[in-house]
C-alpha cells in the first residue's frame, strides 16, 4: 500500500506534477491496482528464471553506415522485399517538430540566469 | 447497388483488375462513408486529398497493367503509427501538433503494396485502455450500438470496419488491443507473433509486448493484410527473419485431425453465459469438420493480469520519458527551472490514464520495489509462457477460448474503476505475455445482438494453423452477412 506522501514522491520521480486535488484519486487507484496486484506474492517463483522478452535474438547487430541526406521515396511497387533502408533525414526534418527552434536548432528556457 | 465501401478488400482487388470501378471511385464511397458516419469518431485525421492522388496513381498503375497486393484498396491507420507528413498524435495532447518526418515500416509495406490510406484512426491515448474513452479526440462509439464501447485500444480500427468505412485497417495490440474491440466490434483482428512485424515508426508503449497486427471483416483479407506487414525489417532488431509463409494457402486446408486445446481456465465464474454458449458452439462446429477438442489446463491464467500491469507500466514509465516538451511534443509555457518544465509539460501533456500507468511503472521499478514486483513479474511471465509452450508440445495444435469475459459495455461504465477496466483483457493478456500470435474472429450475437468474439491461439510462428480454423469456421457460419444497422 503506498501513501499519498509516497505518491508524491514517485510522481517527483516520475517528472509528473499531479494537481493536489487528485493526490487522494491517484493514491486509491494507485492501492487499487498494487492490491489487486497482491496475488503474485502466492505464485511460487523460486526455480524460474525472469523473463525480459520473449525474441530468441540477441545483439543483432550491423555496420554503421550514415547514409546521404535523401527525400521520400516514390511509391515503390511490385516487390515486398523492395522496403528502402531508412533514408537518413535533413536535420530541419526533425527540428521543425520542436515546441521552439530555429532552422537545425532547438531554443530551449533560460534556465541559468 | 451495394455501396462500393461495403466490399471486401479481396472483392475490391477483382473488381479494380476487372475495370468494373476505379480506385477513385472505391476511394469516394469510402471517403463519402467516412464522413456520413463522422459521429462514430472512428478518425483522428481524414487525408482526402492525399488518398485521391493515390487513388488516381493506383489506377494509372492498374491501367498499365501492374499488380499488387493491395493496390487501389482503401485502408485506414490507427494514430500510433507514424505517417510520413501526417500528424500522428497517439490520441494524446502530448503530440497533438506532432507531424513524423518518416513512415513506420508497416506504412511502407502498405504503400509497396499498392494500399490507399484515408488517414488516421482514433484510439485510447498511447494505445493504453480498453474502451478508447482514453483520447483527446473523445470516444469511438460502436457501431452495433452507439451508446457502448467499441473495446480499445485500436477503437477506431475496429469500427471504422465493421462500420463499412473501409475494408482493413492497422491496429496495434499490447494487450489485446486489437483482438478486443475485433470481438467488441464483430470483426476479424489478428495479433501476429512477436517479432513477426516490424514495430519501427510505431510509437512505443512496452515494447517487449506491442505488436502491430490488421483488421478486416473477412478472413481472407486478414491474411492479406497479414502478408503485407510481416518480415524482417532492418530497423527493428527485434523483428525476425523466419521465412513468412503464404498465409492465403492455408486458408483452405481445413481443419481435420487438427487438435484444438479448450482451456478450462478460460471457462470459469464471470464469463458472460451466453459468450460461454457461442464459443461451445463454435467448437462443436469445427469438431463437426473433423477437428477433435483436447482439454487442457494453463493454470497460471488467473496472474496474467497481474502481471501485465506491472510489466507493461514498467516498460511505459521508461519508454513515455522521451516526451520531455524539448524536442517534439508538448511544451508547458512560462518561466520556470528545467525540472518544472519537464513535470508541466508532461502533466499538462498526458492523460490520466497514461499517468496512472507511468506511477504504477515507476513505483515497481523503483529501488526497494523493483525485485518484490517487477523481477516477480518477469518470472511469472515465465511461468505463463510455460503453460502455452506445454500444452502446445503435448496435447494441441492451436488453442480456442472466448476473447473476452463479457459483451462491449457502456461507454462511461469502468471509467472510475481502472481494475474492473483491466480485467476485460484477461483472455488477451496471456498471449502477448508469451508472445504468441492470437485471433478473434466472430462467433455469433447475444440475445440483445452484440457480436460475440472467439479467440484462435497459435504456437510462436504458427500464423498458418489460425488462418486455416479461422477459414474453416468461417466458412462454415454465415455471422458476416449481419450489418450493424447505421
Amino acid at each position: 500500500m503506498v501513501s499519498e506522501d509516497e505518491v508524491k514522491k514517485i510522481a517527483r520521480l516520475a517528472r509528473l506534477e499531479i494537481e493536489p486535488e487528485f493526490i487522494p484519486v491517484a493514491t486509491g487507484h494507485m492501492n487499487s491496482i498494487l492490491g489487486y496486484v497482491e496475488r503474485l506474492k502466492d505464485v511460487d517463483t523460486t526455480q524460474v528464471e525472469a523473463m525480459s522478452h520473449v525474441s530468441d535474438t540477441t545483439n543483432v547487430l550491423r555496420k554503421d553506415v550514415a547514409l546521404p541526406p535523401g527525400s521520400t521515396k516514390p511509391l515503390e511497387m511490385l516487390s515486398l522485399d523492395s522496403i528502402p533502408q531508412q533514408d537518413m533525414l535533413p536535420t530541419e526534418a526533425l527540428t521543425k517538430n520542436a515546441p521552439d527552434s530555429s532552422g537545425s536548432y532547438i531554443r530551449v528556457p533560460l534556465i541559468v540566469e | 447497388m451495394t455501396d462500393l465501401a461495403e466490399l471486401s478488400a479481396n472483392e475490391m482487388r477483382q473488381g479494380l483488375d476487372a475495370r468494373d470501378f476505379s480506385s477513385v471511385e472505391l476511394t469516394n464511397a469510402c471517403l463519402n462513408r467516412a464522413e456520413k458516419l463522422a459521429g462514430l469518431n472512428c478518425f483522428t485525421t481524414l487525408t482526402k486529398t492525399e488518398a485521391l492522388k493515390d487513388a488516381a496513381d493506383a489506377d494509372l498503375l492498374i491501367q498499365a497493367g501492374k499488380s499488387a497486393p493491395l493496390l487501389g484498396v482503401p485502408v485506414a491507420i490507427k494514430d500510433i503509427i507514424c505517417t510520413a507528413g501526417t500528424k500522428t498524435t497517439a490520441g494524446s495532447k502530448i503530440l497533438a501538433n506532432f507531424i513524423p518526418p518518416y513512415d513506420a515500416t508497416v506504412v511502407k509495406k502498405l504503400r509497396v503494396a499498392g494500399a490507399v490510406s484515408l488517414g488516421k484512426l482514433n484510439l485510447d491515448e498511447f494505445a493504453m485502455g480498453s474502451s478508447n474513452e482514453n483520447s483527446i479526440f473523445g470516444p469511438v462509439k460502436n457501431p452495433w450500438d452507439q451508446s457502448l464501447v467499441p473495446g480499445g485500444s485500436s477503437g477506431g480500427s475496429a469500427a471504422a470496419v465493421a462500420a463499412r468505412i473501409c475494408p482493413i485497417t492497422l491496429g496495434t495490440d499490447t494487450g489485446g488491443s486489437i483482438r478486443q474491440p475485433a470481438a467488441f466490434c464483430g470483426i476479424t483482428g489478428l495479433k501476429p507473433t512477436y517479432g513477426r512485424v516490424s514495430r519501427f515508426g510505431v510509437i512505443a508503449y512496452a515494447s517487449s509486448l506491442d505488436q502491430v497486427g490488421g483488421f478486416s471483416r473477412t478472413v481472407t483479407d486478414c491474411a492479406h493484410i497479414t502478408q503485407v506487414l510481416c518480415g524482417k525489417d532492418p530497423n527493428d532488431a527485434t523483428s525476425s527473419d523466419k521465412p513468412v509463409p503464404n498465409f492465403t494457402a492455408a486458408l483452405a486446408k481445413g481443419v481435420k485431425g487438427l487438435r484444438i486445446g479448450v482451456p478450462r481456465e478460460y471457462f470459469v465464474a464471470g464469463l458472460s453465459p451466453e459468450i460461454e454458449k457461442a464459443v461451445r458452439e463454435a467448437l462443436t462446429t469445427l469438431e463437426k469438420q473433423g477437428a477433435t477438442l483436447v482439454d487442457i489446463s494453463l493454470p497460471h491464467t488467473d496472474i496474467a493480469v497481474s502481471v501485465y500491469y506491472i510489466i507493461a507500466p514498467a516498460e511505459a514509465s521508461s519508454n513515455l520519458a522521451r516526451y520531455d516538451g524539448i524536442r517534439f511534443g508538448h511544451r508547458a509555457e512560462g518561466k520556470m527551472d528545467l525540472t518544472d518544465l519537464y513535470s508541466r509539460s508532461r502533466s499538462e501533456g498526458f492523460g490520466k490514464e497514461v499517468q496512472r500507468r507511468i506511477l504504477v511503472g515507476t513505483y515497481v521499478l523503483s529501488s526497494g520495489y523493483f525485485d518484490a514486483y517487477y523481477v516477480k513479474a518477469q518470472k511469472a511471465r515465465a511461468l505463463i509462457t510455460k503453460d502455452f509452450t506445454d500444452a502446445f508440445r503435448t496435447s494441441c495444435d492451436v488453442i480456442i477460448g472466448p476473447t473476452t469475459p463479457t459483451p462491449p459495455f457502456k461507454i462511461g461504465e469502468k471509467v472510475s474503476d481502472p481494475v474492473q477496466m483491466y480485467l476485460n483483457d484477461i483472455f488477451t493478456i496471456p498471449v502477448n505475455l508469451a508472445g504468441l500470435p492470437g485471433m478473434s474472429l466472430p462467433c455469433g450475437f447475444t440475445s440483445s445482438g452484440l457480436p460475440i468474439g472467439m479467440q484462435i491461439i497459435g504456437k510462436h510462428w504458427d500464423e498458418e494453423t489460425i488462418f486455416q480454423v479461422a477459414a474453416a469456421y468461417e466458412g462454415a457460419t454465415d455471422w458476416l452477412s449481419r450489418k450493424p444497422s447505421l
